[in-house]
């Protein structure tokens, strides 16, 4: 029954906070409301036996992404006064997606009775109460061969990873060493 | 139906140490006052006094009174063309994390209480979870928040250059951070904050395995807590206050607030990673709650002699202060007198407390069943005792913030960066690696 509660309150936040990304019509408005949207899911979390998964999605969506979001907002400038369009021609491009996304959640919901409902329950019946620790996770990803062995393909992602942040500085690099030594703007600039 | 036994109602009381941090705020700001007027050989704060209590001024320690009254009754300003809500919202966030992160310190040792459907144990956190330390790394990732939003929100130039200013050193020194408290993770092999403690006292304090990674955990605490030498958000030749220049009253009291609590947690956490916590150096719990009389007694003693000492140093300058002629003679008299009494009559009680208890207190285990169980009285003296030394740990690293703070000249901002991303993270990194290579080789 609690949970049913917490799960309310957290899905509310959610949807309330996913509302305001979408209407708002200040960069950092929208961008507080993402952080909204990550906390509320990081409760959701934590309510399906998740801690562990809970805090990663604080310490690093919530803690470090959106921070570095936000750090870029200032940085470019956006977060001035003045107010972006609600809706524009690329947000026409989120309209299909978002309409295939609810078809099939609509589809799921018509076609729902209580044969599904035995069938989830039975499926949740196997999955085992302590699936989100530190431990498990850490089993399902470094236990060797008999849980197939997750390390290769997590070392790979973070080679991956590391490639492309060593990449995105030496572009950056190349095109600052490319700018013009002086320094001034071309177009007058603030003084 | 709620049951209410014993171990529910001690999980209730374990809220209480949530605040502890903020009970800490003052003796911070005490602290830094007296210590920084310590360093530039000056007096520091002694004018505030309770003329109601005979002009006492307690060495300073009154003069958080009248900053506290002075910030609840000034002009809550806000500046024009300011986002309201943010402008309002964000400095609460410091302190909103502040009374939120104690939650995963663990303040005693697990204890084993009868309850009404047999034994259970209490662990000394409000929140035991198995991802412990990660939780409190995220939790206190969040109070940067309220630094840049309220930056954003005063819409003023120099609020926001430092807003930005401390968002980059935080997002600079939190990877640093968490690298260097991994090497005694990998060697533990938990993320439980108790866990930690308990192997700390079964083997040696996690300063000792992880020197490398306790100074460069430390610096990190001294970034990601904003203070000198790495107060880049504020600056008063550049940018003034930073952050919270427009702020004024109990908002910006808000603000210097979150902050001291971010300083008494960051020496939580210091003390429970690196300096082994709760416990008493050379005594784990089992020691303490065997010989409760004599160490709480111990304790006691040495309190009420440190009483002792403050009334001889107060005896000492009022022999002084009897040689100079100075106007307020007659009220520095009748407060060094107040203060000799107070504290000679408070160290002999604690003497005598401590007498008492070493005579009397002899916890045997009790007879609830089971062999290893003690009696609830005996696990709370534990846990007192226990509170107590880590508020002592945690006092001693708030010393070393101030001590750094008052020492160091403040770098500039590129050698922050510099030091951070070029010096410090590769140091972590190759600590990490040692660590695991020693550890498998070690630990096979």
């Amino acid at each position: 029954m609690i949970e049913q509660i917490y799960f309310a309150i957290f899905a509310a936040v959610a949807v309330g906070c996913a509302l305001g990304v979408l209407v708002s019509r200040h960069p950092i408005h929208g961008a507080m409301s993402l952080i909204g949207v990550m906390v509320a899911l990081s409760g959701v979390y934590s309510l399906m036996a998740s801690p562990f998964l809970a805090t990663l999605q604080i310490l690093v969506y919530a803690g470090a992404i959106m921070m570095l979001v936000i750090f870029v907002i200032m940085v470019l400038n956006s977060a001035k006064d003045s107010s972006t369009p609600r809706f524009d021609l690329h947000a026409m491009v989120g309209v299909f997606p978002a309409l295939a996304i609810g078809a099939v959640i609509t589809r799921l919901i018509v076609a729902w009775d209580a044969k599904d409902g035995q069938a989830v329950a039975d499926a949740m019946a196997k999955v085992p109460a302590e699936r989100g620790t530190v431990d498990a996770i850490s089993k399902v990803l470094f236990g060797g061969r008999e849980t197939s062995g997750w390390a290769i393909l997590f070392l790979a992602v973070g080679l991956l990873l590391l490639t492309a942040i060593v990449g995105a500085v030496l572009l950056a690099k190349r095109r600052l060493d490319k700018a013009p030594a002086d320094p001034t703007p071309a177009h007058g600039g603030h003084g | 139906m709620i049951d209410f036994d014993l171990p529910f109602l001690l999980a209730i009381a374990k809220f209480a140490l949530v605040f502890i941090p903020l009970c800490l705020i003052p003796i911070c700001i005490f602290m830094e006052r007296k210590g920084a007027s310590l360093m530039q050989d000056r007096y520091g704060p002694n004018r505030a006094n309770i003329p109601l209590l005979g002009g006492i001024r307690l060495f300073g320690f009154v003069q958080n009174l009248p900053d506290g009254i002075k910030l609840f009754t000034k002009e809550n300003f806000i500046p024009r063309g300011a986002h309201t809500f943010w402008y309002l919202l964000a400095p609460m966030i410091p302190l909103a994390v502040a009374l939120l992160t104690p939650s995963v310190i663990p303040w005693f040792g697990p204890m084993v209480v009868e309850g009404s459907r047999g034994l259970a144990t209490v662990s000394g956190q409000i929140l035991d979870a198995d991802s412990g330390v990660l939780v409190l790394f995220a939790l206190s990732g969040l109070s940067i928040y309220g630094v840049v939003l309220g930056a954003w929100a005063s819409n003023s130039k120099y609020a926001l250059l430092g807003g930005m200013r401390a968002s980059a050193q935080m997002i600079s020194y939190e990877v640093s951070m968490g690298l260097s408290a991994a090497g005694i993770f990998l060697i533990v092999g938990s993320f439980s904050l108790t866990q930690i403690v308990e192997w700390q006292a079964a083997h040696t304090w996690g300063i000792v395995v992880q020197p490398v990674g306790f100074v460069l955990f430390l610096t990190s605490l001294f970034a990601e807590t904003g203070r000198a030498p790495f107060d880049m958000a504020e600056g008063e030749s550049e940018i003034v206050a930073g952050y919270f220049v427009e702020y004024s009253a109990i908002r910006f009291g808000l603000f210097y607030m979150g902050e001291y609590a971010h300083i008494a947690i960051a020496g939580a956490l210091l003390s429970t990673l690196f300096l082994g916590g709760y416990q008493i150096p050379f005594m784990d719990t089992e020691a303490v709650r065997a010989n409760l009389g004599f160490v709480s007694g111990a304790i006691v003693a040495a309190v009420g002699l440190s009483c002792l000492g403050i009334a001889y140093m107060v005896r000492r300058w009022a022999r002084i202060y009897s040689r100079m002629q100075t106007t307020d003679a007659v009220d520095r008299k009748r407060e060094y007198n107040i203060l000799n009494g107070a504290f000679s009559v408070i160290g002999l009680g604690l003497l005598a407390v401590a007498a008492a208890l070493m005579v009397l207190v002899h916890p045997a285990k009790g007879g609830l069943g089971a062999a290893d169980i003690w009696p609830l009285w005996v696990n709370l003296g534990t846990a007192a005792v226990q509170v107590g030394t880590l508020v002592v740990k945690i006092l001693a690293i708030c010393w070393i913030f101030v001590w750094v703070r008052w020492t160091l000249p403040r770098f500039r901002y590129d050698q922050v960066m510099a030091l951070g991303w070029k010096i410090m993270l590769n140091i972590a990194l190759v600590n990490l690696l040692v660590t695991a290579v020693v550890a498998k080789l070690v630990k096979g």
